[in-house]
């Protein structure tokens, strides 16, 4: 019998009053009742089985998702709830001047607006904490959240954001990562070096290597800015308990780092924040950190009402991580039988705005920059620069795609300067059992050379092409 | 009319109304005001098709679509498509092929494939990539979607044989008897 | 989206009398897939929107006196699905699979296609190749005008804030001319033309020679342009490989071509020589197709 469904007044009218708004607001939506569906927990049956490798898996949450009835955080709705806005700064450097929230404040329809003075600790990150939670005195690219407003719709919020008005001065701003390095260069995060990170491998003497070698090859390879598109835009909601405890429930993944964040830049001690993260809808990497978790907090604190915040598909690409570009400067020598004897690396990555996850980036790229081939000689300077760009973070990979671009287009190229099969020169170098990384660690279950042979098997590597 | 009226379409089979402002998408009517959720918000341009849906028989964007729109109409969201004894052959394909992942692409691609089905009940793999043209998908590469939905179709053409006096339609339109 | 009033227009006369009582800054809604888009975005959002969406003479693929007529609501699907079409003129359905996604082409329409009016439309070649005319409505009455004329500038044309785009029509004369349209974009789907091109021609067989080519080129001018040149080049002309391949070299030099993020200027100069040469070729081949057609069986 299909349940109906009746549009209460009464509930109408009472999400419909802004206090002190003085009129009514018609545009404000009711919650209905969700479909009632049979939910069976499907209990993983690959455990069970021995062997389980072979086996035919089913995802426990396949059901659900196929059902439509996964509630992702934007699925979720709490009584009461409010929807936030961030304003994006649209300037990509900028010394603040002024922010004025007025006309915002009296908007219909707005319960609180909030900007970076009132965040108690106004810094974070996953290493360096050189990321404003709204920037405050300074702008460093152009995603920077400047001002939220939590109002009674989305639109509100969205309409509100714009009567606000702030007064920017700009400052000279550096987009190109090489010009970046230089000292003329702008400094994005003045008086600091725009260089925030060097990591540098030494093993055996380049030089010598490079003497020795029948022929040296140099090339600079280029990869670009990528965005994780994940299909679920950032999203998060914030309501506090009568204990004084803040409850986010978000699509971030790292929640321990987060919620250390989120007590950081609140000044709470850790034991009144939680962190409740459900289903995601893609993550990648992108939602490795926080971003407007404490945003929301305080919107909601000030209203006394749970706060939603959903970032825009435009927010996703100006004011979430992407993947970092890197230069890459590769100069190999080898002998005229296709041995490398040795390989100089500088890599240059583009660190954009803030440093997020750059560390553990740049540290990966830097140990597989080489590639899984034996060389005796090596020498790897990496460097990433703040750049007045989106910041760049984790994506899957962390720097190790990027380099393999570099080693194994370079390894082409190289093979066909020498005349020799692409997949003959790289079996000549490949890592065997035991072979040392650049840093010294010794390799087990190599199989490197197995695998590169079976699958030119498989492919028909051998074959003439049609 | 430039305040909010009643909207009144065929929804998931039943006649449902509900209240919207000249400017609510379909897409915002049915995740907050009939609180269907399934349908996603993924670019709100007609981009990456987790809103999809289906209006009198045809695949659309839910967020390229004013509420009033609908009024009137057919509407068919996922959560229309299983009974409470039973999926649909659609997403028990889905589900025994593991083609989704973190789900999110989930409920619009098995909209497509739906409205694909109705009309072309054996289709090819490029004519199945086509209907799944206008859906995203960031975590699975799309291949085991495709083998789903010919593992549905092959189940819905069984059963559509199995009913008696049953005539099949073929893939070019014209009617045989099963 | 910004609050907006919605009135719903009845018919296409109906609609021509929403528009004129609602001044110049009303917005017509017919497919949705452009104007919503743009309604979001935009801080001015217009006070009004005419619904048009409903008015069942804005439908409708006939062939009338004056040759094919296809109402301004069609979507880009009824297009490709049309009998009509298909036979008489299929480059019009493959241009309209290449637009969007099956989502985007159940909800769009020519009508729509056309008044947006964006350089790279997949819809203008083809039209513009068969010189196809579009009909205007007014509070004064109505007006055809051809469709390279209808295109005033940049996502700019000839109608007026009160007038509506009713139709577009296919001279009879032009009904089953052999012709082909050609798009390279990033992707299969969901795609921009970096560039895209149509071509049309007849073919005088005693002589093997073309008559009245056109081709005509989409996202490589400020709107969809005709290569007169290589047109006249090819006119009364055997037709060959070279004669195509050097008509689409000059319909290169006709355009003009911007470099921007998703191709340099060369990049679409040699593609718009290639989809051209293609675009000939493949309408010469219909045209020997249509008429063994005729003589074989």
């Amino acid at each position: 019998m299909p349940r109906k469904v009746r549009v209460s007044e009464k509930s109408r009218r009472t999400t419909a009053q802004a206090p002190g708004s003085g009129g009514e607001i018609s545009r404000v939506p009711s919650v209905t009742p969700p479909v009632a569906f049979p939910i069976e927990t499907l209990v993983p049956q690959v455990r069970l089985q021995t062997p389980a490798v072979g086996q035919r898996v089913t995802r426990p949450d396949g059901r659900s998702h196929g059902l439509g009835q996964t509630r992702y955080i934007d699925d979720l709705a709490f009584p009461g709830m409010l929807y936030a806005k961030i304003k994006r700064a649209g300037i990509a450097a900028a010394r603040i001047r002024s922010i004025d929230t007025r006309e915002a404040e009296a908007m219909p329809g707005v319960l609180a607006v909030l900007t970076g003075f009132e965040i108690p600790v106004n810094s974070f990150g996953p290493s360096l904490q050189d990321q404003p939670v709204l920037a405050d005195q300074r702008v460093f690219h152009a995603g920077d959240g400047v001002a939220a407003v939590a109002a009674l719709t989305e639109q509100i919020a969205a309409e509100a954001i714009e009567k606000i008005k702030v007064d920017y001065e700009p400052s000279p701003a550096v987009f190109d990562p090489l010009q970046a390095l230089r000292e003329d260069a702008p400094k994005v995060h003045a008086p600091a070096s725009n260089i925030y990170e060097t990591q540098v491998i030494r093993k055996g003497d380049v030089d010598a290597g490079f003497a020795k070698a029948d022929h040296i090859f140099e090339g600079q390879y280029r990869t670009q800015m990528v965005e994780h598109v994940p299909l679920e835009p950032h999203a998060a909601i914030a309501a506090w308990d009568p204990n004084g405890r803040v409850i986010i429930h978000t699509t971030l993944g790292r929640i321990t780092l987060g919620r250390a964040d989120v007590a950081r830049t609140l000044k709470l001690s850790l034991n009144r924040v939680r962190i409740v993260a459900t289903i995601v809808g893609g993550n990648f990497g992108g939602k490795n950190e926080i971003t407007q978790e404490p945003v929301l907090a305080l919107l909601s604190k000030k209203t006394g009402r749970p706060v939603k915040g959903v970032f825009t598909r435009g927010d996703e690409f100006t004011a979430s991580t992407t993947r970092h570009p890197f230069i890459m400067d590769y100069k190999t020598g080898v002998s005229k039988d296709g041995r490398i004897i040795a390989r100089k690396v500088r890599l240059v990555a583009d660190g954009g705005a803030y440093c997020s996850w750059s560390e553990t980036t740049l540290g990966k790229a830097c140990i597989l920059s080489t590639g899984p081939y034996r060389i005796d000689n090596l020498l790897v300077e990496a460097y990433v620069v703040y750049t007045n760009k989106t910041m760049t973070g984790a994506m899957r990979g962390f720097g190790a795609p990027q380099v393999c671009f570099a080693y194994e287009s370079q390894m082409d190229e190289i093979a066909a300067a020498l005349d020799m099969d692409p997949l003959q020169i790289r079996l000549l170098n490949a890592f065997d059992e035991g072979a040392a990384s650049p840093t010294g660690q010794v390799l087990h279950s190599v199989v490197l050379k197995d695998s590169l042979l079976k699958a030119a098997q498989r492919f028909g590597w051998k074959e003439p092409r049609s | 009319m430039t305040d909010v009226t009643n909207v009144t379409m065929r929804l998931n089979g039943e006649t449902r109304t509900a209240p919207a402002s000249p400017e609510t998408t379909l897409l915002a009517l049915l995740r907050d005001q009939f609180n269907l959720t399934g349908s996603k918000l993924g670019c709100d341009a007609g981009d990456c098709g987790a809103c999809t849906v289906i209006v009198d028989g045809k695949a659309v964007n839910a967020c390229l679509m004013l509420a009033a729109q609908a009024d009137g109409r057919d509407v068919l969201t996922i959560e229309g498509l299983a009974t409470l004894e039973r999926l649909h052959p659609i997403q028990k394909a889905f589900e025994d092929n593991a083609s989704l992942q973190c789900g999110f692409c989930g409920p619009g691609v098995i909209m497509s494939a739906k409205a694909l089905l109705d009309e072309n009940p054996d289709p090819t793999a490029p004519q199945i990539r086509d209907a799944l043209a206008g859906n995203l998908c960031r975590c699975t590469g799309y291949a085991k979607m495709i083998e789903a939905v010919h593992d549905a179709a092959r189940e819905l053409r069984a059963q559509a044989d199995a009913l008696p006096g049953h005539k099949r339609r073929r893939a070019g339109g014209e009617m045989e008897s099963a | 989206m910004r609050a907006f009033e919605l009135v719903i227009a009845k018919d296409a006369a109906h609609a021509v009398a929403l528009l004129a009582e609602h001044g110049p800054s009303v917005k017509v809604l017919a497919g949705g897939t452009d104007l919503l888009v743009d309604l979001k975005s935009a801080s001015n959002v217009p006070q009004v929107v005419v619904d048009i969406s409903r008015a069942a003479d804005l439908k409708g693929i006939v062939i009338t006196e004056q040759g094919l007529r296809i109402g301004a609501l069609v979507t880009h699907t009824e297009i490709m699905r049309s009998p009509l079409i298909r036979e008489l003129f299929p480059a019009l359905a493959d241009a309209a699979h290449t637009i969007g996604a099956v989502q985007t082409r159940n909800l769009g329409t020519l009508g729509g296609n056309l008044v947006t009016c964006v350089p790279s439309m997949d819809s203008g070649p083809p039209l513009v190749a068969l010189d196809a005319l579009v009909t205007i409505a007014g509070t004064g009455g109505r007006r055809q005008v051809p469709l390279t004329g209808f295109f005033a500038g940049l996502r700019k044309t000839l109608l007026k804030p009160e007038e509506l785009l009713v139709e577009i029509v296919i001279p009879s004369e032009n009904l089953g001319k052999p012709a082909d349209f050609q798009k390279f974009g990033l992707r299969k789907g969901q795609a921009l033309a970096l560039v895209n091109a149509a071509a049309s021609l007849w073919v005088d067989w005693e002589r093997n020679v073309c008559v009245a080519p056109r081709i005509a080129l989409g996202a490589v001018a400020p709107t969809v342009i005709r290569a007169s040149t290589a047109e006249a080049h090819l006119d009364g002309r055997a037709i060959t490989p070279e004669a195509m391949a050097e008509a689409g070299r000059i319909a290169a030099s006709e355009a003009h071509p911007i470099t921007d993020f998703r191709a340099s200027a060369d990049y679409r100069r040699d593609l718009i020589a290639v989809l051209t040469r293609r675009a000939l070729a493949n309408a010469y081949a219909r045209a020997k197709a249509m008429r063994e057609g005729k003589n074989g069986d």
